[in-house]
């Protein structure tokens, strides 16, 4: 596409470039995370999300640290 | 809408410039074949929760970023200049919240509130984020939607938030037990009704205070942001619906830093945090199976999408150098913040006063000092 030449457009790197790699980069490590996770094995069975006491990762309330 | 119609203005420059911005095709593409791939792992590995939960995170995105929807500067212009409109919103967007949250976590239906210890580490936790805030120029959420929609600053901010929410899983456990006073819930032992009008009467009161300082000084709230916030309200209430939880950010941050220290060989599974039921479960477990990180790649995805639509990786350019240093220093003062006060603007302070738990408050105080400091920090990179 062409675009009239900016600041952005003519550095070496600019953001657009790098968000893209950064983006290809963060979910080709999510994909690969996941399919090396025990997911693959409960295809067809959906379990639930693990967020069952760490939301925010606080501790649970039934498993306080003493 | 350009974005989906057959033909694009951008056949004609003068035309397109006037309609409607241009479409960023490859950076819409590339996101749209992420959000497919997403939806379809979540889909296979959690069902329609999973479903569910991507497309509420790309809601969220797609609204944060084109309503702009911040926490950090809204704060940052009551601080300097008196203007509490944004702070009106957000006290509004928490008892919008908290119409929901509360109710439905003292019936029997499965969601559960937000709520954690008052301690040492919340105090130092959420004054840290505060000040890591101000210097990245985003929040939790700020910095994903930020990120999502091509933002040099965020390019920068992001992995150093996740570094520093790292360090925090490792520096909680023993700094937790200092001076804590367990949770407390605005309204214990009263009946679910009494608790909710005490929590609303609380939020509505703050909003209505900051609304009043706003209008001091000439500021009013848009009818553009109150429709803003309404529907992220609606949004949390789907996803506390659906996840069983408040919506929450920063933990996805910690675990996506774990899993990577994890496969660099580091022992992150013998730290006492990740020995803990949910981030040992989140840990041993796919990316995608745990809520807040699920979510958090679906808003990268639909603030993303929401960018590209509007033409805003065009107008993307690097901050300085100085500025990076600060977007650095304050992601790495706010993933370390997220963990030792157990969560962000969306984590604690959002999803804990709508859950009617003191942390939320404590939260608050302590941010909103951080970010006097955060602020007064911000000149000395070049702000």
């Amino acid at each position: 596409m062409q675009r009239t030449p900016t600041p952005a457009s003519t550095a070496i790197i600019t953001p657009r470039l790098f968000y893209a790699l950064a983006v290809l980069g963060l979910f080709t490590l999510a994909i690969i995370d996941h399919l090396n996770s025990p997911a693959l094995s409960n295809l067809g069975a959906p379990t639930e999300l693990g967020n069952a006491c760490a939301p925010c990762g606080a501790p649970c309330i039934d498993e306080k640290p003493k | 809408m350009s974005v989906l119609s057959g033909k694009s203005p951008q056949h004609n420059p003068a035309a397109a410039a006037s309609v409607s911005p241009p479409l960023d095709k490859s950076i819409f593409a590339l996101l749209l074949l992420f959000g497919i791939l997403l939806a379809g792992l979540a889909g296979l590995d959690t069902g329609m929760t999973g479903l569910s939960l991507v497309i509420l995170g790309m809601l969220l995105g797609s609204v944060f970023m084109g309503f702009q929807y911040g926490f950090a500067s809204g704060w940052r212009r009551f601080l300097e200049t008196g203007d509490g409109s944004p702070l009106s919103l957000h006290f509004l967007l928490a008892a919008l919240c908290a119409l929901v949250f509360i109710p439905l976590s003292a019936s029997d239906l499965g969601p559960m509130g937000s709520l954690a210890p008052v301690s040492v580490s919340l105090i130092i936790g959420a004054f840290m984020f505060g000040t890591g805030m101000q210097l990245a120029n985003g929040c939790g959420s700020g910095v994903l939607f930020s990120f999502g929609g091509g933002s040099g600053r965020m390019i920068v901010a992001l992995p150093f938030f996740i570094i520093g929410s790292v360090i925090g899983s490792l520096l909680l456990p023993p700094i937790l037990g200092w001076g804590s006073l367990g949770q407390i819930e605005i309204g214990s032992g009263m009946s679910p009704l009494t608790k909710l009008a005490i929590n609303l009467a609380l939020l509505l009161g703050m909003a209505a205070v900051f609304g009043w300082l706003g209008r001091r000084r000439g500021f009013y709230v848009t009818r553009r942001m109150l429709g803003a916030t309404v529907l992220i309200a609606v949004l949390c209430w789907a996803v506390f619906w659906v996840s069983k939880h408040p919506w929450g950010v920063t933990f996805g941050f910690t675990l996506w830093g774990a899993k990577i220290a994890s496969a660099a060989g580091m022992p992150i599974d013998q730290f006492t945090f990740w020995t803990w039921p949910g981030p040992q479960r989140a840990l041993q477990h796919s990316v995608l199976s745990d809520t807040s990180s699920l979510m958090d790649f679906a808003m990268i995805i639909g603030a993303g999408l929401s960018a590209a639509a509007t033409g805003a990786f065009a107008k993307s350019a690097w901050p300085n150098a100085r500025q990076l240093q600060a977007a650095a220093l304050g992601g790495i003062l706010m993933g370390i913040g997220a963990r030792l006060s157990f969560g962000c603007n969306i984590g604690a302070f959002l999803a804990g006063t709508a859950s009617g738990s003191l942390h939320g408050w404590i939260w608050f105080a302590l941010a909103l000092a951080g970010s006097v400091l955060g602020i007064r920090l911000r000149s000395h990179f070049g702000f």
